[in-house]
Formats: C-alpha cells, sequence, structure tokens
C-alpha cells in the first residue's frame, strides 16, 4: 500500500464507501463529457468513434456476429446508460458513494478513454505525452491523459480499498 | 442490467467444458474467449477487469494481461458457446477488446 499524504482524486474511506475529491470545475468538465459520451452513444451503428464500444464478437464468423450483434447490442447500449446515469448521480454529490458507484464510474472513465483514444488514434507506439503544444490535438492529448490518471486512481483504489 | 457487481464472479478458471448435452457433434468442442491487445486501455484496468469478472487471483490475472500485451492475445476463459457469449458480452462492457472462436 502507498502511503500519502494527501488524499487524491480518488479516496477510501473504508466499509465499502468512497469519496471523489474533484473541484466543481472539473465534476462539470466530466459531465460534460458523460454528455458527449452519450451523444456518440447515440450515433449511427457505423460511427466509427464506436468501433470500440461495440466490438465484433466471432472474428472469424460474420453470420453469428451479425446474430450475437442483433440480440446483444441494444442490451450493451442499456447496460453504458445505466453506468452513465450511476455517474451523474455521482458526480452531483459530495457525499460519499459505494464500491458499485465507484465502479461505474471506473467503467465510464474507460469508456471515454476509448473514444477520444480512437478520435486521437492512439497506436502502441504513440506516446501521446510527447505531442507539441502547437500541436491541433494538443488539448485532446491533455485530456486523455486526465482520464488515465483519474481512471488509474481509481483501479488503485478499488483494488486496494 | 447491470451485468457486473463488484466481487460478483463466476468460476471459469477451468479448460473443461461444461457438460452438455447436445445434438450436434460439432457443439463438443469449447469455445474459447480471447482478449486481443489493444493501445487504449491501462494495463492495470485490463487486470482488475480479469480478477473482477473471473475471479481470477491478482498474479493470475496479471501474467494474462501481460500475456495479452506481449503476444497480442491470450484465451481468457473457455467453455459452452452460451458461457462464452456471456464472458464476452462483460468484456465488452468493460471496453475490452474480446472475441470468440471454437477451440481447434
Amino acid at each position: 500500500m502507498r502511503k500519502r499524504k494527501k488524499a487524491g482524486p480518488i479516496e477510501a474511506l473504508g466499509d465499502g464507501a468512497f469519496r471523489i475529491n474533484l473541484t466543481d470545475a472539473e465534476r462539470e468538465t466530466m459531465l460534460s463529457f458523460v454528455d458527449q459520451l452519450e451523444d456518440v452513444l447515440a450515433a449511427e451503428q457505423t460511427d466509427p468513434r464506436l468501433r470500440r464500444l461495440f466490438p465484433t464478437a466471432y472474428h472469424e464468423n460474420p453470420d453469428l456476429d451479425a446474430e450475437y450483434q442483433g440480440y446483444m447490442r441494444d442490451e450493451l447500449s442499456q447496460s453504458r446508460a445505466s453506468s452513465i446515469a450511476t455517474v451523474r448521480e455521482v458526480l452531483a454529490t459530495h457525499e460519499p458513494i459505494s464500491e458499485s458507484q465507484l465502479y461505474a464510474f471506473m467503467m465510464v472513465l474507460n469508456s471515454l478513454r476509448l473514444v477520444l483514444g480512437t478520435l486521437l488514434g492512439v497506436s502502441e507506439d504513440d506516446d501521446t505525452d510527447d505531442i507539441e503544444d502547437d500541436d491541433p490535438t494538443f488539448g485532446q492529448a491533455q485530456l486523455y491523459g486526465y482520464l488515465g490518471w483519474l481512471l488509474e486512481w481509481t483501479v488503485d483504489t478499488l483494488s486496494n480499498g | 442490467m447491470p451485468v457486473i457487481r463488484p466481487g460478483d464472479t463466476h468460476a471459469s478458471d477451468t479448460q473443461v467444458a461444461e457438460p452438455e448435452v447436445t445434438e450436434t457433434p460439432e457443439t463438443d468442442l469449447p469455445w474459447i474467449v480471447l482478449v486481443w491487445n489493444d493501445p487504449i486501455n491501462l494495463m492495470s484496468y485490463v487486470s482488475f477487469v480479469f480478477q473482477k469478472l473471473f475471479g481470477y487471483s491478482k498474479e493470475k490475472a496479471d501474467l494474462l494481461m501481460l500475456d495479452v500485451h506481449e503476444k497480442g492475445r491470450a484465451v481468457v476463459s473457455s467453455g459452452s458457446r452460451e458461457h462464452a457469449e456471456i464472458d464476452v458480452f462483460r468484456l465488452h462492457e468493460h471496453g475490452l477488446w474480446a472475441t470468440m472462436q471454437k477451440d481447434s
């Protein structure tokens, strides 16, 4: 266990309770990301931004995959919508949250990273830290880094908390 | 429905297909669930998801995650087709790049 002087953005309070230590400005930013994620999820199925959120299941068999997507895609959308609703509650409260609420927060953070990473064209050799500050994607890359930092904290806290 | 809750695990830490009576011999072969390497998901996140979904120890989950990272993919579970579909769904729900195929 790491010993820290400060609580960090995600804090385990014990007894299955957690707290998200984000400023109101950060919460508003996160909420606007969540709104955008919802818009992306409502896009056409062929939208490239959705590629990583709704992957192929049967990579060797397009027929079976079409069948699978036919009955699973809606369920996956509903599951994401449910996590998003939870995250809105989480961002609106300064009270302690439960493990399952933090878990939903983690899943939504990861979905956001997948969409943003896809938009940025992140590949194995890329390091988004290396993007110059006059690059048009610099801002997005910073956000991507921010989401990664918050996700890392969330995973770490859920693992140890 | 929220398919996954923290601590909600199922045992699939085995290579043995679930016994099932079927009419077609080809379904005797178990299905395997693969997770493919991707440049976006964090390594710590992937390992954590394996622990949560499959009840694997941290050690086993870390090894699997490293397998995915270094070899490009790893088999994370196996079983009947229905079982594999549920695992693929839960992995997709967590944003992992999972597919399934018949074991060969």
